[in-house]
Order: structure tokens, then C-alpha cells, then sequence
């Protein structure tokens, strides 16, 4: 009984955190701000609904292989969605309209991007 | 006769090569196309903000543009109905099914009977699903893995780039040109974030292309030998536990892919090139028309076949199981990895 209420704890928190991503995926208006909602919302949920399947299951060899899973997921997920946001960065010729874009020197710094919006011109 | 034969095919040979009506319209007037129900407005321009609105707003804009409600009211009243009849043909066929478990299904005849009882003992694999697909019907999956290999030399047929001069080099994506957004130029030898913005084409304003991703090559250090150790072993381990040659054939692709988007197409050169690619594939693809064909001459002769099936559960065992698996699974892994990279780069 402890045992499924502690993974109710865990659980519901993880189906909200999954509930806001979508959400926000449906919500947001730019491509930019829904990756972010998507990919920080997945790996929180992600996470959270493992861990209290873990908790579900015991100490066995299935919450080892749900512990091996939140591990390749915490690797892949904000990979995959910092690559997804590059590609948007590069082939999205509109974007600097949409935000303010800077970018990282050679020191390390942030600085405003430079930018020639080649649609002013026309 | 003669002659109306003649003047038919002759029509026929005229549609087939695309000069004249249809044989069947021939001698009829041609009609006027049917008055169309809403006025067709021409698509006004998107402004370059467009990405900006919201969904609600864009399909807005799409009325304005496109038509009026009738139509929309048409199309959505049509699409529910369509998905609500196919729901209900589905529910129909699941309805239909015989029961779960119940022996006297059609599914339950002797083939069955002859896998679950002798199959261990008549193939020597303790997956009795391996057993089936690579000893019972091997040669239809020699068949999947031609298909796999014919698709795979028919893109390098069409993609590759390497042969040609260097003027036919941007062969595979030759409406480069003048086409606003998607015009991206894959750089030579430098992984999926390799898109250097083509110039006067409004990408201009873009970065530079960035070849190093550390974020991506420092996961991809960690996780690239887990995965191709995971390949691997699911392809070597096919006969004793669930796999085999199809799935570990795409772990290891994935590896190699992910390796190239990582550290670059030339990291994967030195263990993968072309001519691994074609040596591996066909030399597979020939190892399993050889021992295949042995085993079911030997079986259809009724002669020993001399290829011991080892003790069940063994990791030598299975009889022809283990190579035939380790086959499938370069010519997969092959092709799967020469898809990707011909796709991206023109070149293996």
C-alpha cells in the first residue's frame, strides 16, 4: 500500500509533466518555443514515471533495465532536441524575426548577432 | 476488323505515350470542367511573419485564401465520417476473430504443432522464432535480404555521385536552385549538421557551418560502443534469446549513422567505405545462397547433411542458425547505413 502510494507520488507528477508538454507543443507559437517546452517537460516526466514504475516493481531485474532506460533516455532525449533546434537555427530564414538571436564568440562570450535581413532589401 | 483493331491500338499507343485523348474520348467533344461549387481565390502571399501565428490563425487565412464554408464544412463533415466507418470496420473485423487461446482456431494445425513440439530438437535454437525464420523458411528470408540489397544497389544507382564528374556532383539535390527555404547544400564529409547556407537565398544571415558538436560527439563517445557491442550481441545471440540478424543488423546501422553525424562521414570510411559495403553485402548474400542451398539440397535428397545442431541453448548451436543470422545482419546493417549516407551525402 506504501509502495503504491509512493509511486502514485511519483507518477502523477510525471503524467502532469507529460500533460504540460503537450500542452505547450500545441500552445506555443514558434518552433523554438515548443521544442523547449517539449524537451524539458519530456525528460522531467520521462523520469518521474520510471522512477515510480521502479518503485512499482521492487528491487528485480526489471527496475534495472527501467533505471538502464531512464539513463538512455536522459542521454538521447536533450540531444536529440538541441539537434532538432539546430537544424531550425540553420535553415529557418525568418527566425531572427522572431527573436533575438546572439551568438558565442571566441571568448566564450554572448554577443547580438549581426544581422543582414535579406528580406529588407527586397 | 482488322482495321478497328488497328485504330484501337493505335489510340492505345497514342495514351500510352501521352500525344492525343484517351482511346475512349476519342470523336467526343471535349467538356468543359465542372463549375467548381466556391470561388478559387488565389493564395495571398505569406507574410514573413507567418510562422508566428497560431494554428487558429493559419487556418483562417487558409479560408480567406482557399475557399469558402462549404467547403471546409464538406471536408471535415467527410473526414469524420470516413474515420468513424473505418473505426467501425475494424471493431467489426475484432468482433469477428475466433477466440483467444481456443484450440480449435484455424491458426492451430499441424504446422504449429510440429514447431512448439520438434522445433528445439530439429534446429537446435532455443528461439524458436529464429528456428523458424532461418531453418523452416530460410529461403524466404534469403528473399527479404535480396530484396534489402536490391533496394539498396538500386539507390546507388540513382544517388551515388561518386562516379560521375565533378559537375554532376550535387546530383542528388539538383533543385537547389531557386527554391527559397529548402535550399541547403549538403557539405561534403561533414555529418547531419553539415548544411551550409546556400548563398542569395536568404539564409545568408545564418552562422557558418559549425563541423564540431560537442555536446552530440560527447554522448556519442559514450554511447556509440554500447550500441554497436549491443548490435553485436543481439545478432550473434539470435538463436537463444529474442533478435537475431534484422533487428542487430539496424543497432549496428544506427551506431555507424550516429557515428557519422557525430565525428564526420570520414570516421566511418575507415572501418565502412563502398567497398566494405559491396564486399560485405554480396559476400553475405552469397555465404547464405551456399549454405542454404546445401542444407535444402541435402534435406530434399534425404542425405546427412553433416551440419551439427549442438546442444539447445549453446552458443554454438542452432546448426546453420549463427552464420546465417551474422549474414542477414551485415547485409542489413549494410544497407540500412548506405541508405542514410547516400541520402546525406551521395556517397558511401
Amino acid at each position: 500500500m506504501i509502495r503504491l502510494v509512493l509511486a502514485a507520488v511519483l507518477i502523477l507528477p510525471g503524467l502532469l509533466a507529460l500533460g504540460a508538454a503537450l500542452l505547450g507543443v500545441y500552445r506555443f507559437s514558434t518552433m523554438l518555443n515548443r521544442v523547449h517546452a517539449a524537451a524539458a517537460c519530456d525528460t522531467l516526466g520521462a523520469l518521474l514515471v520510471l522512477l515510480g514504475l521502479v518503485v512499482l516493481s521492487g528491487w528485480n531485474g526489471l527496475s534495472l533495465k527501467l533505471l538502464l532506460t531512464i539513463l538512455f533516455l536522459w542521454l538521447s532525449s536533450p540531444v536529440a532536441s538541441h539537434l532538432i533546434v539546430h537544424a531550425e537555427v540553420r535553415t529557418q530564414p525568418h527566425l531572427a524575426q522572431s527573436c533575438d538571436l546572439m551568438e558565442i564568440d571566441g571568448q566564450g562570450k554572448l554577443r547580438e548577432m549581426a544581422l543582414t535581413t535579406p528580406n529588407e532589401e527586397n | 476488323m482488322i482495321e478497328k483493331l488497328t485504330s484501337l491500338f493505335k489510340g492505345f499507343r497514342d495514351w500510352v505515350e501521352g500525344n492525343g485523348p484517351r482511346p475512349e474520348n476519342e470523336g467526343m467533344p471535349p467538356e468543359a470542367p465542372p463549375p467548381l461549387p466556391f470561388t478559387l481565390k488565389p493564395p495571398t502571399a505569406h507574410s514573413a511573419r507567418f510562422h508566428e501565428l497560431t494554428i487558429r490563425e493559419r487556418r483562417r487565412l487558409w479560408l480567406e485564401s482557399y475557399g469558402g464554408d462549404l467547403f471546409s464544412s464538406l471536408y471535415v463533415g467527410i473526414g469524420i465520417l470516413a474515420c468513424v466507418l473505418f473505426v467501425f470496420v475494424l471493431l467489426a473485423a475484432v468482433a469477428e476473430l475466433p477466440p483467444f487461446g481456443d484450440p480449435g482456431n484455424p491458426a492451430n494445425n499441424e504446422v504449429v504443432q510440429r514447431y512448439v513440439e520438434r522445433g528445439g530438437r530439429e534446429t537446435g535454437a532455443q528461439n524458436i522464432v529464429a528456428g523458424m525464420i532461418l531453418d523452416y523458411r530460410a529461403f524466404d528470408t534469403f528473399g527479404e535480404s535480396v530484396v534489402l540489397f536490391t533496394a539498396a544497389v538500386c539507390v546507388l544507382m540513382l544517388l551515388s555521385t561518386v562516379a560521375d564528374d565533378s559537375s554532376s556532383r550535387t546530383a542528388p539535390c539538383r533543385f537547389v536552385q531557386n527554391s527559397g527555404l529548402t535550399a541547403l547544400k549538403p557539405v561534403q564529409n561533414s555529418g547531419l549538421t553539415a548544411l551550409k547556407p546556400v548563398q542569395n537565398s536568404g539564409l545568408t544571415a545564418l552562422k557558418p557551418v559549425q563541423r564540431d558538436d560537442a555536446i552530440l560527439r560527447g554522448v556519442a563517445s559514450l554511447s556509440i560502443p554500447i550500441i554497436l557491442l549491443l548490435g553485436c550481441a543481439v545478432v550473434v545471440e539470435g538463436h537463444l534469446s529474442p533478435g537475431g540478424g534484422f533487428s542487430g543488423g539496424a543497432i549496428l546501422s544506427a551506431g555507424l549513422i550516429l557515428c557519422a553525424n557525430a565525428y564526420g562521414f570520414d570516421r566511418v570510411h575507415r572501418v565502412f567505405s563502398e567497398r566494405t559495403f559491396v564486399r560485405s553485402s554480396s559476400g553475405a548474400l552469397l555465404a547464405y545462397a551456399v549454405m542454404k542451398g546445401w542444407s535444402f539440397f541435402s534435406g530434399a535428397n534425404h542425405i546427412e547433411s553433416g551440419i551439427p545442431t549442438g546442444k539447445v541453448g549453446n552458443i554454438l548451436s542452432g546448426g546453420l542458425i549463427l552464420p546465417l543470422n551474422i549474414c542477414v545482419g551485415l547485409v542489413v546493417a549494410g544497407t540500412l547505413y548506405s541508405f542514410y549516407a547516400l541520402f546525406s551525402e551521395g556517397e558511401i
